[in-house]
């Protein structure tokens, strides 16, 4: 028996130890782009050579372009704000059409049986799980074939696709959740069905709702592939100005982006994750 | 007549609840993926666009049968997708074994401390996929972390060559696919029932033996979904390739990502995207066949 506890604690230790190493590989690349962007030697950044904050500074126009700073990056700062206000508009509205579109699938799957239930169930996750070059080429030659001008309406368009799906399934396993006598309650006393949604399961699937909406938005936001193919040459969002900057090679502006994009996604997608988690 | 009314208010009801998601998914992703068939078997144009008549040569480019219009068959673009299937499966079995420690780890844990590692290990899924194909390439490259480290302690002389390699590849395709295979097998493993564990302990099992005969076997329905979610998308993948792989590494993503946006042969990279497509349908078919054989099962047994 002593052998045994003792077995389990060094099995225990030992998983310990290996979940801490699984932490610092899911977090230490994104920790060495937060050091690496305060890191003032523009050449190798795995050198240091002294704190700044002057590749922030350059990203909102503040830092005149001086020698370390190269030329293909002089116009930056208006066109990251263009491609910025171009993934907003893209994400909210993708991700409010997405929400309301995904809310009234999952009340249906949820509330009403109906013939061929589970195939349609099937159908809400394959855009989810088609490779994103499949979807974004299919809407590419889609749009094009119908003579349709590549811009953020396609975006919104093309992210909605795959985005309803995400908000089915987080609004799903909210009305799982839910007690339902509740609304038998309110219909028993009346009220219609609209009423009985606004008054009683809206309120209730609210936080579920609120978590997939912002989910939505932030895989909108950073959405590239689908984007990728479907945007047209002047409605470039923020992942596809990254893009581009990536491919001019490694430059410490990047990092200052970087960062700013992982800080940002990281406070929404921790309330998403926040209101989903939370139980009835 | 009131009885009638209410049926057809009643069925009505569902229905335009999904009406907005079947015209979305109905107009923009099966009408689309079906274009994308029908252009597989058309001919491309002088000026890029399509004409009209059936070319089944692209397949032939590709696979080698009915050789003819101005295609040659090519074995290259065939070992490509091969190579990409590879790929998928080393990041596979990379990220399996990754995680299924991991997902004990995490099931031994007090219910609070559960909740915030969880949250802990999705996080990073969230931070936008070149910004993590970035941060791989500051690891990686001559000049990088890695390299810089290790030369400074003296390990190596040389700066490894790490970027633009099949390892470099497979790393970035492990790191942002890894949340997909630990959710499913965490899903699995922190349902495991402690009471046959226990029993097959007390009948005199070793370790080993209740891993292979109860843990492994129970786990098995996580592994394989997990291992699904992972593939696909690694299979059909482009932009880690593009920045990791560099010129070296080829997959089919590339190559269809080419021959839309710079070959303009839109027929030509509409099969090769079948190609990927094929694969896909197949996995999923025959996962929602055994899932579905598995639920009669259970309503059997039941």
């Amino acid at each position: 028996m002593g052998a045994q506890r003792k077995r389990r604690s060094v099995l225990r230790g030992a998983l310990n130890a290996y979940g801490a190493l699984f932490l610092v590989f899911l977090y230490a690349p994104l920790v060495l782009i937060f050091v690496y962007s305060f890191n003032a030697n523009p050449i190798n950044m795995a050198i240091w050579s002294g704190f700044t904050t002057d590749w922030y500074k350059f990203l909102f126009g503040m830092q005149p372009a001086g020698a370390a700073f190269d030329s293909a990056f002089a116009e930056s700062p208006d066109k990251i704000m263009a491609a910025v206000r171009n993934s907003l508009i893209v994400a909210l509205s993708a991700s409010t059409l997405s929400t309301i579109i995904g809310t009234a699938t999952a009340l249906a799957i949820a509330r009403y049986h109906f013939f061929g239930k589970r195939a349609y169930q099937g159908l809400l996750l394959l855009p989810m799980l088609m490779p994103d070059i499949v979807l974004g080429l299919a809407l590419l030659i889609f749009f094009v074939g119908l003579g349709m001008k590549l811009g953020l309406f396609t975006i919104v368009i093309g992210h909605c696709t795959f985005l309803s799906s995400y908000v089915f399934i987080v609004v799903s396993a909210r009305l799982a959740g839910m007690d339902q006598s509740l609304e038998r309650a309110s219909a028993d006393l009346g009220a219609g069905p609209w009423t009985t949604f606004r008054r009683i399961t809206l309120p209730q699937i609210m936080p579920g709702v609120l978590g997939g909406f912002l989910l939505a938005f932030i895989i909108s936001l950073d959405d590239v592939v689908i984007t990728y193919f479907i945007a047209g040459v002047d409605s470039q969002t923020l992942p596809l100005f990254i893009l581009a900057m990536m491919r001019r090679g490694v430059r410490p502006q990047v990092n200052a982006l970087a960062v700013l994009l992982i800080l940002f996604t990281f406070v929404i997608a921790s309330i998403g994750l926040y209101l989903r988690s939370r139980r009835t | 007549m009131a009885g009638w009314a209410r049926a057809i208010r009643k069925a009505s009801a569902p229905a335009a609840l999904l009406m907005p998601i079947t015209l979305l998914l109905g107009v923009f992703f099966l009408v689309p993926l079906g274009i994308m068939v029908v252009y597989s078997f058309l001919e491309a144009g002088m000026y890029g666009g399509v004409t009209w008549t059936f070319y089944p040569y692209n397949y032939g480019r590709i696979l080698g049968w009915p050789i003819g219009g101005g295609e040659e068959f090519d074995p290259v673009y065939l070992w490509i997708f091969l190579n990409s299937v590879r790929f998928a499966l080393m990041t596979v079995v990379v990220t399996l074994l990754i995680c299924y420690p991991a997902a004990f780890w995490v099931a031994g844990m007090p219910a609070n401390r559960k909740t915030l590692i969880l949250f802990l290990i999705t996080l990073p899924f969230f931070a936008n996929l070149l910004i993590r194909i970035y941060a791989w390439l500051l690891l990686l490259r001559p000049t990088g972390f890695i390299n810089t480290i290790l030369q400074a302690l003296g390990v190596i002389a040389e700066p490894l060559n790490m970027i633009f390699t099949e390892f470099a590849v497979v790393v970035g395709l492990v790191y942002t696919l890894v949340p997909f295979m630990f959710l499913p097998i965490y899903a699995n493993v922190e349902r495991l029932d402690g009471a046959l564990l226990q029993a097959s302990q007390d009948l005199g099992a070793t370790p080993l033996q209740t891993f292979r005969r109860v843990i492994l076997p129970l786990t098995l329905p996580g592994i394989a979904g997990g291992s699904i979610i992972v593939f696909i998308p690694a299979l059909g993948n482009f932009i880690i390739p593009a920045f990791l792989g560099g010129s070296k590494v080829q997959m089919t993503g590339n190559v269809i990502e080419r021959q839309f946006l710079q070959a303009r042969n839109w027929p030509f990279g509409a099969s090769l995207t079948m190609l990927i497509m094929a694969v896909v349908m197949t996995l999923l078919l025959i996962y929602t066949v055994k899932i579905m054989r598995r639920g009669d099962d259970r309503q059997a047994a039941g």
